[in-house]
């Protein structure tokens, strides 16, 4: 069976009460997560769903620097080792055109244009999470501590 | 359906050795989640054994009331004396060392007949889901690296399993291995008193091998049973508590192709059944509307491409010029007017010439 002939949607309702990716919080009134690593907002959501929908990305760290873009190969939903496609923008590439070229991918080709800001925003967090974080700049002497240093 | 969909047949190396098998018709069986969790529900009760606390438990004594008038509670008692117990309330259930409230009986109902076309219908349709790889994830199972699913190994490396290494080689071939070393790893000391009573431990289970007993013989048996979480069970006798553990559906199935072969002639020897089918062939109301069977018979959009917006705000004529002038196409006009007329009026009417004389006559 190339293409899987159950829809996206009843897969989803089947699943939507239980699944694997569910990480459900006591405490009343959080929202609902998935750990499925094709979601691009980690929210446990139809729309969000990447091991639902025959389109979806994934968006993760790669471990030099930049991210890695996983996307979801149309026709191959029931042949799993040779359904995902991987591409790895670098961490020196700046974060504007990294910008560009994920939102192409989500948008572009009648992909999945409903997910292009999704994948900026976390592509974007990723980048940030990636930066050295500046030192905290040195901390001026005030009053009594100052008028010692001085005269010291 | 012009042609039946074919799964292809996965040799020693994992990869497809290029012969491909037609699909039984039992993995186009309506998934119904609702079914299946009600079958699975009924069939988890008939493994159960009886139990109950003792007949006697709680009524070991002689204990009568001592009635009204003795400032007591008129609770049975324990006779006697020269002992605590003598004295003390007895047989109740909010008594100490009384009998529990409605003791259990060995005769309660413990198993549930469900009907077998019911059953059959649950079966069929844990098959099917067992094809969807994406119910497959939401099950928990590790078949990433997995070459297709349903996954489907060729009989003729099969007969070669007798060792468990041997399996487990052949499972890592086929990338199902993860799915294994998943289920190890979930391996967990079991709560409560279970770990007392043969059920020490608690695991996720993996991948089931589904064989053929005629075919593939019974040694794979020998050679799957100490992998943790795989099971083993020959095609014509494939139970829904393997199927769908839980009654949740899209257990990871790995079949032998000789399982696959014979899977249709298993469903044609049950007399008196009829694989159950869809309602409708296409669910996918999307992709009706999408095919070109549809699309070439359907008028061309009418109208230009850009529709202009409807009641999409309502806007104040008040404070928004070009909604007032849409309303009232005068409005442009009488502002003018108004406008011109208020500036002629304001303007400062001129002093009598008197005026200037008097004041410049000194």
């Amino acid at each position: 069976m190339s293409t899987s002939t159950v829809s996206a949607d009843l897969i989803w309702e089947i699943t939507r009460a239980h699944n694997s990716y569910q990480a459900t919080s006591k405490t009343s009134g959080s929202p609902r997560f998935s750990r499925d690593p094709l979601n691009l907002f980690n929210l446990d959501s139809r729309k969000y769903a990447g091991f639902v929908n025959d389109k979806a990305i994934g968006i993760s760290p790669n471990e030099k620097g930049g991210v890695v873009v996983v996307s979801k190969k149309v026709g191959f939903a029931n042949k799993p080792r040779s359904g995902l496609v991987s591409v790895t923008f670098g961490g020196n590439k700046t974060a504007r055109k990294t910008y560009k070229a994920v939102a192409n991918k989500a948008a572009k080709n009648g992909y999945r244009a409903d997910l292009r800001a999704a994948a900026v925003a976390r592509v974007s967090a990723i980048r940030k999470s990636q930066r050295t974080p500046k030192a905290d700049p040195v901390k001026k002497l005030r009053g009594n501590a100052a008028k010692k240093a001085a005269s010291a | 359906m012009a042609s039946r969909p074919t799964v292809s047949i996965i040799g020693q190396d994992g990869k497809a050795t290029g012969a491909t098998e037609v699909l039984p018709k039992v993995f186009s069986a309506p998934i119904r989640p609702d079914i299946v969790k009600h079958v699975h529900t009924g069939m988890a009760k008939n493994k159960r054994q009886p139990y109950s606390v003792s007949e006697k438990a709680g009524h070991q004594t002689s204990a009568e009331s001592w009635g009204t008038g003795r400032a007591v509670a008129r609770i049975p008692r324990v006779s006697g004396g020269g002992t605590h117990r003598a004295g003390q309330a007895a047989f109740g259930n909010m008594c100490r060392s009384g009998r529990m409230f409605a003791p259990t009986k060995v005769w309660r109902r413990w198993h549930t007949k469900i009907n077998q076309g019911q059953k059959r219908f649950a079966t069929a349709s844990a098959i099917a889901a067992s094809a969807v790889a994406p119910l497959l994830f939401a099950r928990g199972h590790q078949i990433s690296q997995v070459p297709e699913v349903p996954l489907v190994i060729d009989s003729a490396v099969v007969g070669g399993v007798a060792k468990t290494r041997a399996a487990l080689a052949l499972l890592s071939a086929v990338g199902a291995s993860a799915d294994v070393e998943k289920a190890k790893a979930t391996k967990k000391l079991r709560a409560g008193k279970g770990k007392l009573r043969g059920r020490r431990h608690r695991q996720r289970r993996g991948p089931l091998f589904v064989y053929s007993s005629e075919v593939d013989g019974k040694d794979v048996v020998q050679g799957f049973r100490n992998l943790p979480g795989v099971e083993t069970c020959p095609v014509d006798a494939l139970n829904l508590l393997q199927l769908a553990p839980g009654g949740h559906l899209g257990r990871f199935i790995v079949w032998t192709s000789a399982a696959i072969k014979e899977l249709d002639a298993v469903y044609e020897s049950k007399k008196g059944f009829f694989l159950p089918s869809a309602v409708v062939a296409q669910p996918d109301l999307t992709r009706i509307i999408n095919s070109s069977e549809i699309q070439s018979v359907l008028n061309g959009p009418k109208g230009e491409a850009r529709t202009k917006r409807g009641n999409v705000q309502k806007k104040n004529p008040l404070k928004n010029k070009q909604v007032l002038l849409r309303q009232n196409p005068y409005a442009a006009t009488f502002a003018k007017e108004a406008s011109t007329a208020k500036r002629e009026s304001s303007k400062p009417t001129p002093l009598p010439e008197a005026f200037h004389e008097l004041l410049q006559e000194v």
